[in-house]
Parts: C-alpha cells; structure tokens; sequence
C-alpha cells in the first residue's frame, strides 16, 4: 500500500544522482528488496510506471533484486535462512534475535550514459 | 555505458529524520510510543484508558494521526491532554517528516510520554521509523486469532502487543492458545497485555508496565 510512497523517495536518489553524476540518459535501475519488506512487486512497478511519465525514467528498466531473510546464531556463529514464523537456528534450535538480512529496501545502482 | 553504484537505502531521508527527533527526545527523557492496528482494534479507546490512568503521576503529550478527522484529537483534548492532530489525508501511514512537523506545534517540554497514535493499518506503518522507542501494536478478539500469521512484519517488529476486548472472546472463535503460538513463532520477546476497555480487565497490569518504561528512560534527563 505505501509502494508509491516507496517508489517516490527512489526516484528523488535516482535524480540526485543523474544531477550529481552527469548523466543525459539512463536505461537500467537496480533495487533491492528484502524479504520482511512488504512491498508488493506489481504495486511497485505499477507505481514506477506512473512516477516517472515524463521523467528522465520513463521507459527505463527496473530490476528488482530480492533478498532472501537470514539470521545470525549466537551459539553457532552460522548465518541461516528463516522465514516469518521460524528464526530458529537449525543446528542448536534457539530463537535468534539477530536478522541480517530481509529489510533491505536500497537503489542499488543506476546505469546510463554520461554527457 | 556507465554503471553508477549507489548503494543507498530509499527511507534514509525517514530515517535521518527519525534519528534526529530521537536524540532530541532522548535528550529530554520522554518515552516514546508508536501505537499501531487496525481501524477500530481500539488504538484510542487504549490510549484513553492508559491517559486515566496515568495522567496524575505523568505528563502526556498525544500526536494523533488520522485520515481526515480530528475525531480522535477531540476525544484525547477532552482528557484535558496536550495533543496535535496530524491529517495524512489518505496517506496509509505516519512518517517521520509528519512528527517533525507535528513537534513544532506541541509543547514536549515538560513531557514525560509522547504517544504518536498511527493510522489503522497492519502493514504499512511498520516500514517507517517514527523515532519511538517502542512500537505497541493494538489488536482486538474480534478480528480473529490468524492475524499475527497474516500481518507478520508487524508483529515481528513491535515490542508490546496489547489484545483489546478481551471481555468479548467469549462470544467468538477466537483460540488464545492458537493466538500465543502464532505471535510467538513471530516474536518470542513479545510483551503480550489482555484488556478490556469496557471492563477495565488488564488495564493496571498494563499501564504498570508503561510506568515502568517511561520511569527509567526519565532516569537519563
């Protein structure tokens, strides 16, 4: 439901970084987007479709790279895979506090040509 | 063709936000609450409870978040609190931009617990840091035992979970031992309250813990 909200605050990095960059044109826009995130992908697109009509962006790919959500054991200093309702560790079995990853929400990168 | 690496996270600019009013309240000692739910799990009528309640030992200030109304300010003022409502005007979340704003129009001076009462919505609040210090998600019996597996960032991310209503569970399906599995394969920290506005069932028990919180981030001031 916030994917325009969302998709907003990316388009505001990727201008700063045309300006910032120099860039006349960009053809590539790669974010990552965490498991634990919520955003739900045709919501985003459809919002980036809509954002960006008579932006630089417009027609520009967007690839979305999702993250699997892992966690960190304490006690077996092991990274794992967990999901919503299991962040038990598989080797010693206890609960672990520590997500590593699953909340990215990042613009990764942006490619283009340079004036 | 360049590939420019940018590597930036998009809510940066709530976060930044965000941490600057939390240094700002951590410097003055208030304790913050972020109170989440569903339209009508009972956020007010909770908030309500925990003013009554707590008003005489402590100072309270309220940011009210609504879509259109100022119904809720209105019932807040009437307990005689200091209390800014902020319109999203549609938007399905609070950010941290909005409390900047709504701290501007509020006195926090002599506060010791600022709430920020958030729209009703299970999903999208959780993506934003409002510089709270603890995120209270209100449910009630009556939406039904599955909503924690349904909505689980939410439930994963917040540290109070207050199950409204509880004088109604009879009257329902609702299953409390399914209820306490689901969240706690969710979040095994989970402060978990039962309450009822109506009979005032679990109130104390509640607001005790809350003192408790605000008593000794007030410690640092």
């Amino acid at each position: 439901m916030h994917e325009v909200s969302i998709v907003s605050d990316m388009l505001n990095i990727v201008y700063e970084n045309v300006q910032l960059h120099n860039m006349k044109s960009i053809n590539k826009i790669v974010i990552k987007v965490g498991e634990f995130t919520c955003i739900n992908e045709s919501s985003l697109r459809f919002a980036y479709e809509c954002l960006c009509k008579n932006t630089i962006c417009e027609n520009v790919k967007l690839e979305i790279k999702k993250i699997k959500a892992s966690a960190y054991c304490n006690n077996c200093r092991k990274i794992f895979n967990i999901s919503y309702t299991n962040r038990v560790c598989p080797i010693c079995n206890k609960f672990s506090k520590n997500v590593v990853t699953g909340d990215e929400l990042t613009v990764d990168s942006i490619e283009g040509e340079q004036k | 063709m360049k590939s420019i690496v940018i590597e930036k996270n998009i809510l940066k600019n709530n976060n930044e936000i965000a941490s600057k009013i939390r240094s700002a309240l951590n410097d003055k000692g208030i304790y913050t609450i972020n109170m989440i739910g569903s339209p009508g799990s009972g956020k007010t009528s909770v908030l309500e409870q925990i003013i009554k309640h707590i008003n005489r030992k402590f100072n309270i200030a309220v940011i009210e978040g609504d879509l259109y109304t100022t119904k809720d300010a209105e019932r807040i003022e009437n307990q005689g609190i200091n209390v800014v409502q902020l319109n999203t005007e549609g938007a399905c979340h609070l950010d941290a931009n909005m409390i900047e704003q709504a701290l501007d129009c509020i006195d926090i001076n002599n506060a010791d617990l600022l709430v920020i009462e958030n729209v009703g919505n299970l999903v999208c609040p959780a993506s934003y840091d409002l510089s709270e210090d603890s995120k209270i998600l209100v449910m009630s019996v009556t939406e039904g035992h599955d909503k924690p597996l349904k909505y689980p960032s939410m439930f994963q991310k917040a540290e109070v979970l207050i199950l409204n209503k509880i004088d109604l569970v009879r009257y329902t399906n609702f299953d409390i031992g399914d209820f306490y599995k689901d969240v706690k394969s969710l979040n095994e920290h989970i402060h978990i309250f039962e309450i009822s506005c109506t009979s005032g069932k679990g109130v104390q028990k509640l607001c005790d813990y809350l003192e408790g919180q605000i008593m000794s981030k007030g410690v640092n001031r």
